[in-house]
């Protein structure tokens, strides 16, 4: 499944200063949920100190998180289903890593 | 047996509502017809188009209930990483190309001020392009200042001013040079807002502004007032945090920030398409001083009780400066409580200090005794009698 994520106000720097990537989810049995995008991009994505982006299995307080432009608060947060061609975006609030 | 808390426990639900797992409304809060794309504290939906409405509205809003700023003034505005910052330009710029009565009618300047000694050549090179990139992209021109060069120098701001070097390798021994480096790092922090403070000020004298526009937001209100009071500031909370600083009597310190969160300014960054400026930051323990400590303490307690913020902002709104002080603090020019017959608590705090590093000698009276400390107390107290509270704390602590 194809998706865009990205990353700003100072979280693409844990992801090598590149703020968009073109991402292709491997195929799984059940839905992608961002709950599983974020383990994902933690195997996958992120380049140094996880710490800095994820906190109890979810993201860390302060980063923001948008689905197609639309707050995740008003779509499940962690559990909201991912469609293909989905833009996912991750904002820091804590100006840098 | 201690009850206080027991008390306090079962009454917590009716000071401050806890973060709400209810439903959250499938229209926006304002037209009631859009889909919403974005919840504000927890509870209120907008749309995207009502979002960028209101908050737009929210910063015209604060700068016109003041109506202090008038046709042609010049206003330094400090520009810092962050969100806010960026969002402030927005603002400044769409207010400025209005055609409508509600256009800005003043000059802005943009100063940013470099402080960043955690980093490297490279990443400080990168971070004065970006600033700059990013101030012109709105078509202002971006000054310099550095941190260090104006606190060794602070007469020299006009060579200072857009000076070639903005870092070099000795800075932390500069400031070092000025804030002694046995002071704590509350003494620290708390000097260092001194002299940004001063270096604004001193910058928009040179350039014959009347105002200053800092960028902080609500949760800095809430953790600097909270450091304020724990730091003997309390008389000054007003002028701190309020919206007008006008402790000096020829530039006032506006803060046209101190109502918005985060969240809002990022996610009207982000629907604009707006760039913030960020740096990699080392990291800070939260116990390492008070005004560290505070903001951990005001972040984690607004995760649980989305009010929290608004609720000291609120509360703090509420004070005023005691208007009987005439006398102004020499350092960080705040007011001076001094009663004739009262004795202030500072003052108590101050004799009982004294008192206990005094040698007593036993062959003088009672009164005698009494009579030689008090005017020991008085001789001396004179010295600090120009000083806050809070200054006599860091005075000592650095060069002026
Ligand atoms: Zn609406
Ligand atoms: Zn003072």
């Amino acid at each position: 499944m194809k998706i865009t994520v990205e990353f700003s106000g100072g979280a693409e720097l844990l992801f090598n200063n590149k703020k968009s990537h073109d991402v292709d989810l491997p195929d799984k049995d059940t839905n992608w949920t961002i709950a599983n995008l974020l383990l994902w991009i933690k195997d996958n994505l992120l380049q140094e100190r996880p710490e800095l982006f994820l906190q109890d299995n979810s993201v860390r307080p302060g980063i923001l998180v948008l689905v197609n432009d639309t707050d995740w608060e008003l779509l499940g947060c962690l559990d909201y289903k991912i469609e293909p061609r989905d833009k996912i975006i991750f904002i820091s609030t804590l100006h840098g890593g | 047996m201690c009850s206080v808390g027991d008390d306090f426990d079962n009454q917590t639900e009716k000071l401050m509502q806890k973060a709400t797992l209810t439903k959250l409304s499938d229209t926006c809060n304002k037209c009631r017809a859009e889909k919403p794309c974005i919840v504000l504290r927890g509870k209120d939906t907008y749309c995207k188009n009502c979002f960028l409405i209101n908050t737009v509205h929210k910063f015209k809003a604060s700068l016109g209930k003041s109506r202090l700023i008038h046709l042609n003034d010049r206003v330094l505005v400090w520009y810092q990483i962050g969100h806010p910052s960026v969002a402030l330009l927005h603002f400044l710029r769409t207010g400025l190309d209005l055609s409508t009565p509600k256009k800005l009618r003043f000059h802005p300047i943009i100063l940013f001020v470099y402080d960043q000694y955690q980093l490297n050549n490279k990443e400080g090179k990168e971070l004065i392009e970006n600033a700059k990139r990013i101030v012109s992209s709105f078509g202002f021109d971006c000054n310099f200042i550095s941190f260090a060069d104006y606190v060794s120098n602070p007469e020299n701001v006009p060579n200072l001013l857009n000076s070639e070097s903005l870092f070099a390798e000795n800075d932390i021994e500069k400031l070092n040079l000025v804030i002694h480096k046995t002071s704590s790092r509350t003494n620290r922090n708390d000097i260092k807002s001194l002299l940004r403070k001063k270096l604004l000020i001193d910058v928009a004298k040179y350039w014959k502004c009347k105002f200053v526009f800092t960028p902080e937001i609500s949760i800095d209100i809430a953790s600097n007032l909270l450091s304020n009071i724990s730091l003997g500031r309390g008389s000054h909370v007003s002028i701190d945090t309020g919206f007008c600083d006008d402790r000096d009597d020829e530039v006032r310190i506006l803060k046209p920030l101190r109502q918005f969160d985060m969240k809002e300014l990022a996610l009207y960054n982000n629907f604009n398409r707006l760039e913030s400026l960020s740096v990699r930051k080392s990291a800070v323990n939260p116990y390492s001083s008070v005004q560290d400590l505070m903001a951990k303490f005001v972040i984690e307690l607004q995760k649980d009780f989305p009010a929290t913020v608004t609720t000291i902002v609120k509360t703090g709104d509420k004070l005023s400066l005691d208007k009987n002080a005439e006398v102004k603090c020499k350092l960080c020019k705040g007011p001076v409580s001094v009663s004739d017959d009262l004795v202030t608590s500072q003052q108590s705090t101050n004799f009982s200090r004294f008192v206990s590093n005094e040698l007593v000698d036993c062959n003088k009276s009672r009164q005698e005794r009494f009579s030689t400390i008090c005017n020991k107390f008085d001789q001396t107290n004179n010295e600090n009698e120009l000083l806050c509270y809070s200054c006599t704390r860091i005075y000592g602590n650095f060069m002026l």
